[in-house]
């Protein structure tokens, strides 16, 4: 079982190469804090802390609404259809996402509505100095819409309860960690060494996302975001043969502690 | 493969995973959605501090609710004693969730519920029972019920309900307070109105000064075309004043010295020298610009559907409780009693309602804004469909504010004679008089004379030669001073009350006379027949002379008129139509109306008409769009009965789980699910109810530039 969150985590950790392009922005936004290292670090946390929160308040809910559906289990046929089912589902979810991240199968544009406001709404806080800044931006882009989140939101849905669901979504939101922190702390350093730090907290990006992208080349983070991709296919057959496999297969595969 | 698309944001290659959009006019491939959006915030301007300080509220708020949220579903689903993952699983886990759950839903309650609890606290002052009284009196409730229970040791908390409530309410405010950003009137026209600058004439020369400087006496120097900052008298020089906005005439006045010369008017071609009667801050403008300012600080916050039904719901709720309590007690157990009587207060509140409502007028508003039409919130729009009356103003509004000639009279010549001297006498002034003469004259196709030795007398007319023969054109009083008599056959009789005339004459004798009017735009009937139609009482408002309003009334089938009016009469007037009848709303779009529009219940600005019109509006619509505002009515009126229909379902609801909660059967579970349900069959409802409505025979189009002129801060749509 424990292995089990291991694969989602490092299904984070090499997913995170996506993040470090999109959300990395968000974390080289928030800079730095005039009050020194530390609480530049602490606010880095915070906003981390708010991302990964949300992954887990969203793992805990599809957990739950996975277990109303299929119940607390047992052998009887119905229970087991739905829980199959499910796993199918999730696991074609989970498919379709990760081939898309090896670059196998083509995305639908959506045409979202809402962006420049939500766009708006989200620049005010990057650039607000009030303490709890940095935790609401974290909080709102952990509920950003992000293939990768869907891809393991699928996989907590079918994982069987609330607190499976949370564990999924924690391993991956951990996995996610250490790129994002990196991010918020390479932009600080780079702007450090180019004489821009006394600019403040804003307007920093210019700075900031260039070195980032720099440091995490392209070329890498397009292995990173391959080798998320495969991992996510993984995850998704074995969810995907947990449907489909007759039930004592789908025992044993549990036992090999995946 | 050579050369690959990158994300615009994130650098990777896109692939086939495409996402175009247009940002700040170029365009850009995303390779997902969020890094479209990550890439507008990093590129994009627009402060809002306001709704900025709500979100962060939100997000702090929604991580404490989170987490309260994810502890109960671990309770509901009982995770804790049988889950291997943790090791242990013991007991101790689930007897701790209770009180972790205590200690978040404190913070959030600080947190979310501050403002709702002050709120409450400040109506029960007043007396009066709004929304915030029933978003406290529910939490509040949940709130010591979950506490009592903690404290027994149970894990039977209301802590997640709690949670929706003030969540989902806050979320319903952060929407008005991005509506309310928008409304935001910056009064920049009227603050630079105080702070203009005007040379004043001294001894040595000129020196120039802010408007609030000047003193009675004074003696300043106003520039061809400049805005005059002061009330005086004219000393020297002769010019034509643009005074439309303050008076709502659309004829340039004629200023020569001794002539009376008014702050906020448009000084023509000439240069004036003007004794300043008032001092600098104390001019008319002024004044009425502080009026206006005083009257949009005075509005008061509308009481919106929400407030009215709480005001309905909770006498009935609080008397339930009662009746739980009083029931439960007599059959015996008083704890019980109590506890069945705080659930009835925990599920009385609809927090559906506070997200649906603001959800509703925010996409109303959205709706709005595509067709160029700017709404200053959602109690405006609130307001805009219950309308009972409106009342218009003339120049400019309902007419084009420019004039055409309407007919040529004429006495012992013919017409195309008249047009051609006059033509050729029109060409050496530039009042828009003569260029409406001389444009009507050019559509009459004819090879144009040309007149020598022409001489402008202000305010008068213009004298030249044509082939050596004397003509004039002008005024009658014009051509009294030349000597010229008029025929009796051009003597205007009541017809031509609602006209400007003009005289054209040669050899010493009137020969002609063209009439010129103010028409009427082109939808103007449309609309207003629309609007009588709908049931809404039609008035027409102007400071214009009776003649021209009573003529455009009668041609426009508007019955109740009124003429000569100042800024401030018709703010009276509209005060006391508002009395009698409800919500009434004025249209207009001169500084004129400035006032009116601003002390009117509803305030409705054209797009065409003056900055300060637009800072006091209410509405806004866009250029030449009066034609939309029997849609803009229409689709308030929709978004009235969604929000009524959306009331009625969720109190609907709520009296469903009142029921339960006073039969003492509501569990934490049912609770959260009834109110998680509610609310999602709510937005349902109210994403879906919305469509366009097209009962205007030609809907405004999406008009961009519009768009562009109203919301500066608004990037441009995505292609």
């Amino acid at each position: 079982m424990t292995s089990h969150y291991l694969v989602i985590f490092l299904a984070g950790l090499a997913g995170s190469m996506h993040c470090v392009g999109m959300c990395g922005g968000f974390a080289c936004v928030l800079g730095s804090d005039r009050r020194g290292r530390l609480a530049t670090l602490g606010r880095h946390l915070i906003y981390n802390l708010g991302r990964v929160t949300s992954y887990c308040f969203l793992g805990a809910i599809v957990g739950y609404l996975g277990l109303l559906l299929v119940g607390h289990g047992g052998e009887d046929t119905w229970a087991s259809l739905m829980q199959r089912s499910l796993a199918v589902l999730s696991g074609m979810l989970m498919l379709y996402v990760g081939l898309q991240f090896l670059g196998l199968m083509r995305r639908p544009a959506l045409q979202l509505p809402g962006v420049e406001s939500l766009a708006d709404a989200l620049r005010q806080l990057t650039k607000s100095p009030a303490a709890g800044a940095p935790l609401a931006l974290g909080v709102l882009n952990g509920l950003l819409p992000c293939p990768l989140v869907y891809a393991f939101v699928a996989h907590a849905a079918g994982s069987g309860g609330p607190l499976p669901g949370l564990l999924v979504m924690a391993a991956f939101g951990l996995g996610t960690f250490p790129a994002m922190l990196m991010m918020g702390g390479v932009g600080l350093w780079v702007r450090a060494r180019s004489g821009l730090a006394s600019v403040g907290p804003l307007n920093t990006h210019a700075a900031s996302a260039p070195a980032g992208r720099h440091l995490f080349r392209a070329g890498w983070r397009q292995q990173g975001v391959r080798i998320a991709g495969a991992l996510i296919v993984l995850l998704g057959v074995i969810t995907f043969a947990r449907g489909v496999l007759p039930m004592s297969a789908h025992l044993h595969g549990m036992g090999m502690g995946l | 493969m050579t050369t690959e698309t990158l994300c615009s944001h994130c650098q990777l290659p896109i692939g086939r995973l495409s996402h175009r959009r247009e940002v700040n006019g170029s365009d850009h491939w995303f390779c997902c959605y969020g890094c479209c959006l990550a890439y507008q915030v990093h590129h994009g301007s627009g402060e809002e501090p306001e709704a900025a300080a709500l979100l962060i509220r939100l997000g702090v708020g929604g991580f404490l609710a989170m987490n309260i949220m994810l502890f109960s579903l671990l309770l509901y689903g009982d995770a804790f004693p049988g889950a291997d993952a943790i090791s242990g699983g013991d007991a101790w886990l689930s007897a701790a969730v209770p009180w972790v759950l205590w200690g978040l839903a404190t913070s959030l309650l600080v947190v979310l519920g501050g403002p709702f609890l002050r709120g409450a606290w400040a109506s029960a002052l007043d007396g009066r029972l709004t929304a915030d009284s029933l978003v406290s009196l529910g939490t509040l409730a949940a709130y010591l019920y979950s506490a009592w229970q903690v404290l027994q040791g149970s894990s039977h908390v209301y802590f997640d309900t709690v949670t929706m409530v003030l969540v989902l309410f806050t979320l319903g405010r952060y929407l008005e307070a991005q509506g309310r950003v928008r409304a935001v009137r910056s009064l920049a026209p009227m603050l630079a109105a105080e702070r203009a600058e005007v040379r004043v004439i001294n001894e040595g020369g000129e020196s120039i000064r802010t408007v609030d400087q000047v003193r009675p006496g004074d003696m300043l120097r106003i520039c061809a075309g400049e805005r005059i900052a002061v009330d005086g008298q004219v000393v020297e020089g002769w010019s034509e004043c643009d005074e439309s906005i303050l008076t709502g005439q659309p004829e340039p006045q004629p200023k020569a010295p001794g002539d009376p010369v008014h702050a906020g008017s448009l000084n023509g071609n000439g240069q004036l020298s003007v004794r300043a009667s008032v001092r600098g801050d104390q001019t008319r403008w002024i004044r009425i610009s502080r009026l206006v300012r005083e009257a949009l600080g005075r509005k008061p916050r509308v009481g919106d559907a929400l407030d009215r039904a709480a005001s309905y719901f909770l006498p009935f709720v609080l008397v339930l409780a009662v009746a739980t309590v009083w029931f439960w007690a007599s059959r015996g157990n008083f704890d019980q009693a109590l506890l069945a009587g705080l659930s009835v207060l925990v599920v009385a509140c609809p927090c559906a309602l506070g997200l649906a409502a603001p959800l509703a007028s925010a996409m109303g508003i959205g709706q709005a804004a595509q067709r160029g039409v700017l709404i200053r919130g959602a109690g405006v729009l609130e307001k805009l469909g219950r309308l009972k009356g409106i009342a218009f103003d003339k120049t400019g509004t309902l007419t084009r504010g420019e004039f055409r000639p309407v007919s040529v009279t004429v006495d012992g010549a013919d017409e195309a004679g008249v047009l051609r001297y006059a033509q050729a006498l029109a060409s050496g002034s530039a009042h828009p008089v003569a260029r409406a003469v001389a444009s009507r004259a050019a559509r009459s196709g004819f090879q144009a004379w040309s007149a020598q030795g022409l001489r402008v007398h202000p305010g008068g007319g213009v004298t030249g030669r044509i082939e050596g023969i004397p003509c004039a054109i002008g005024s009658r009083a014009f051509m009294a001073q030349l000597g010229w008599p008029v025929p009796p056959k051009l003597i205007p009789n009541a017809a031509q009350d609602g006209c400007s005339l003009v005289y054209v004459g040669w050899l010493g004798r009137v020969r002609g006379r063209i009439d010129l009017t103010d028409s009427p735009r082109m939808e103007s009937r449309q609309v207003i027949s629309a609007l009588i139609a709908r049931g809404l009482q039609v008035q027409l408002l102007s400071g214009d002379r009776p003649g021209p309003v009573g003529a455009l009334a009668a041609d426009l089938g508007i019955s109740g008129w009124h003429a000569g009016l100042t800024p401030e009469t018709k703010a009276a007037i509209i005060g006391g139509w508002a009395r009698r009848l409800g919500p009434v709303a004025m249209v207009g779009d001169g500084l004129n109306d400035g006032l009116v529009l601003a002390a009117a219940p509803l305030g409705i600005a054209v797009g065409s008409g003056t900055d300060l019109a637009k800072e006091s509006a209410d509405v806004i619509l866009p250029d030449d769009g009066l034609a939309a505002l029997p849609w803009v009515l229409e689709l308030a009126g929709q978004v009235h009965r969604s929000i009524q229909i959306n009331v009625f379902w969720a109190f609907g609801y709520n009296a469903g789980a009142l029921a339960l909660a006073a039969a003492g059967l509501l569990q934490p579970v049912l609770a959260a699910a009834l109110m998680a349900g509610s609310s999602l069959l709510v937005l349902v409802r109210t994403l879906n109810a919305q469509v366009d409505p097209a009962v205007v025979p030609t809907p405004p189009k999406p008009l961009a530039a519009a768009r562009a002129a109203l919301l500066p801060n608004t990037k441009k749509a995505a292609a």
